[in-house]
């Protein structure tokens, strides 16, 4: 399609520029001090509704609001019911790590998850490790949401891939390299919110469209009652169930995006409140979007090939759907999933290149870069990494989904054991946690590409074994930890 | 608090955290898996349709809420109560 669609562009122009509004706005805005701990925690000033809304924006990305809804069109409620166990993604996080971490960061005045694993372990090479995993892990995971949101603006829109790049690709690029992670914080409110209003807009059209939800029901009853089965006829086995419970919920609390944010809020209140309405977003975002997806046979009646696959569902649903009017608004939605993520990940990668690398580096050398070279240090590292992933993502590799969803479960494998044996089992050391992180890693990424399977479960469930074994094994094998360290982190009575 | 209520309450909060985790897995089966069989509509659905996903998202909400009030404390984040920070 070469004719676009002026009407949809202009709500998605006027969002970016409010985006690269409040980038600048937190970056003037910001006062003297730390600058390492404002440009990368935000100086630990989150309230609870930014911690939960920026917390939940990250963790959801473009697939929640294309892949995922697509999926629903062709499963049925099965897919919601697998979907929903992504409503204790949130508050396990908080709940487990938030304190902890927060707590050790202020101690060590850390401002990334890796800095808390390089004291616990008093490993330079495992923090390098996990600095790595990171950086490459997150370079794919953006890479597949800047195609994402890159496709299915030129689908809705009907301007050209590069142009929806271009538009939404290097407005995140630049909001996040000037603000900081405040800036993505309060960006990711407004993606957050964005994303609900984008939902409730389109089941309103989609039910509209499709003849009211009594009609839509009753044709979906007539037409694909398997859709009503948990299982859906064989199409929902009960082993995806149970990886998708490690996947997208119990592990994701090991994600150092979602962890490091336990070091950004203001105080406990504010971490309290987060893990209820973060719960309450996630949950209505996972099952309004979902549900949309089963409701839009009421518009898409014919067989999935027709539409080209379930990618397109969502976009062919707001092409159908909407008033053409509206198509700008409905699109903000999906396009804040990708570029609250991207946001998110962008200042964790570059945050372990300045702070993790870097800044260690130079400290061992017993030399303190000046405030000025750290800031235009940060900057650049922000903004290279993010140009990197953009150009990426001007040619992408064909199998960018599946490197999604690799890079998921890989940060999942590297980090679960380290980081919760790690601050929770006193006898955890450094011998375990060095295993566990490549050991766990490289099975994980050999099963992978060699496409092994163990009773047909996704290979995340051989990397958090491997994972696990390899922890016990260096555990028992190697050297406790020195007390001093251990005094810190495991307090004993007085 | 000293270091070391604050570690030990830390603690408390995240096994609670855990045991939640259970409760909701346990919960989701019930309401999801348990309930299919039995039949039964609401809105034109099957029970089982609403209660595993909008139930469960509503128990969950419920069940956290819970926990947070019942279990977790409020504490300064710097160093020990009462104590300067350093």
């Amino acid at each position: 399609m070469t004719q676009g669609n002026p009407m949809a562009l202009l709500p998605l122009l006027l969002f970016m520029a409010l985006m690269i509004a409040i980038g600048f706005y937190v970056r003037r805005s910001q006062k003297s001090g730390n600058f390492i701990q404002q440009y990368f925690i935000g100086n630990h000033d989150l309230g609870g509704f930014v911690l939960a809304m920026t917390t939940v924006a990250t963790y959801s990305s473009v697939s929640s609001f294309v892949g995922g809804p697509g999926m629903a069109w062709q499963i049925g409620f099965g897919w919601i019911y697998m979907a929903v166990v992504q409503v204790t993604a949130i508050f396990l996080v908080l709940g487990i790590f938030g304190k902890r971490v927060a707590l050790l960061s202020r101690k060590f005045d850390a401002v990334t998850v890796v800095d808390i694993i390089r004291e616990r372990f008093q490993s330079d090479g495992l923090a390098a490790m996990a600095a790595f995993i990171i950086v490459l892990f997150f370079c794919g995971t953006m890479t597949a949401q800047f195609v994402g949101g890159a496709k299915l603006f030129a689908a809705v829109t009907g301007y050209s891939y590069s142009m929806g790049l271009l538009l939404f690709g290097l407005v995140v690029v630049v909001y996040t390299t000037v603000g900081g992670f405040r800036a993505v914080a309060f960006t990711d409110t407004c993606c957050a919110v964005m994303m609900m209003i984008g939902i409730v807009l389109l089941l309103y059209y989609v039910l509209s469209a499709g003849g009211g939800y009594t009609a839509v029901i009753t044709g979906l009853e007539a037409n694909h009652p398997e859709m009503f089965e948990p299982l859906s006829d064989g199409h929902m086995p009960v082993g995806l169930y149970l990886t998708q419970w490690i996947l997208v919920g119990i592990c994701t609390i090991a994600l150092p995006q979602s962890v490091v944010r336990g070091i950004s809020y203001r105080d406990t209140k504010s971490l309290h409140h987060a893990m209820i309405i973060g719960t309450v977003v996630i949950g209505f975002m996972n099952i309004g979007v979902n549900f949309t997806g089963i409701l839009a046979h009421g518009i898409l009646t014919g067989p999935l090939a027709s539409y080209g696959g379930v990618d397109n569902i969502i976009p062919s649903t707001i092409v159908a759907a909407m008033p053409q009017a509206l198509v700008g608004i409905a699109i903000i939605g999906p396009l804040a999933a990708s570029v609250s993520t991207i946001s998110g990940l962008l200042i964790v990668a570059s945050s372990a290149v300045v702070k993790d690398v870097y800044l260690h580096h130079q400290k061992k050398r017993g030399i303190v870069p000046s405030t000025q070279k750290l800031r235009t240090l940060s900057m650049a590292a922000t903004a290279v990494v993010g140009v990197i992933v953009f150009f990426i993502a001007l040619t992408p590799p064909s199998l960018i989904w599946i490197i999604n969803m690799f890079a998921f479960g890989g940060l999942e494998t590297a980090f679960f054991w380290t980081l919760l044996l790690g601050l929770f089992w006193k006898r955890a050391n450094r011998l375990g946690a060095l295993l566990s992180m490549g050991g766990g890693t490289i099975a994980y990424c050999l099963t992978q590409g060699l496409g092994f399977k163990v009773m047909g479960l996704h290979q995340i469930t051989i990397g958090i074994t491997v994972s696990l074994l390899f922890f016990l094994l260096g555990t028992y094998l190697g050297k406790p930890e020195d007390k001093k360290v251990l005094a810190v982190f495991f307090p004993e009575k007085d | 608090m000293s270091e070391y209520e604050k570690y030990r309450q830390v603690c408390r909060e995240a096994v609670w955290t855990g045991v939640t985790l259970l409760v909701l897995i346990a919960a989701w089966l019930v309401l999801g898996f348990g309930l299919a069989p039995l039949g039964g509509t609401v809105f034109g659905l099957p029970v089982w349709t609403l209660a595993s996903t909008v139930g469960f998202w509503l128990f969950a909400v419920a069940l956290v809420a819970l926990l947070v009030h019942v279990v977790f404390r409020d504490m300064d984040l710097g160093a020990d109560d009462g104590e300067a920070r350093k």
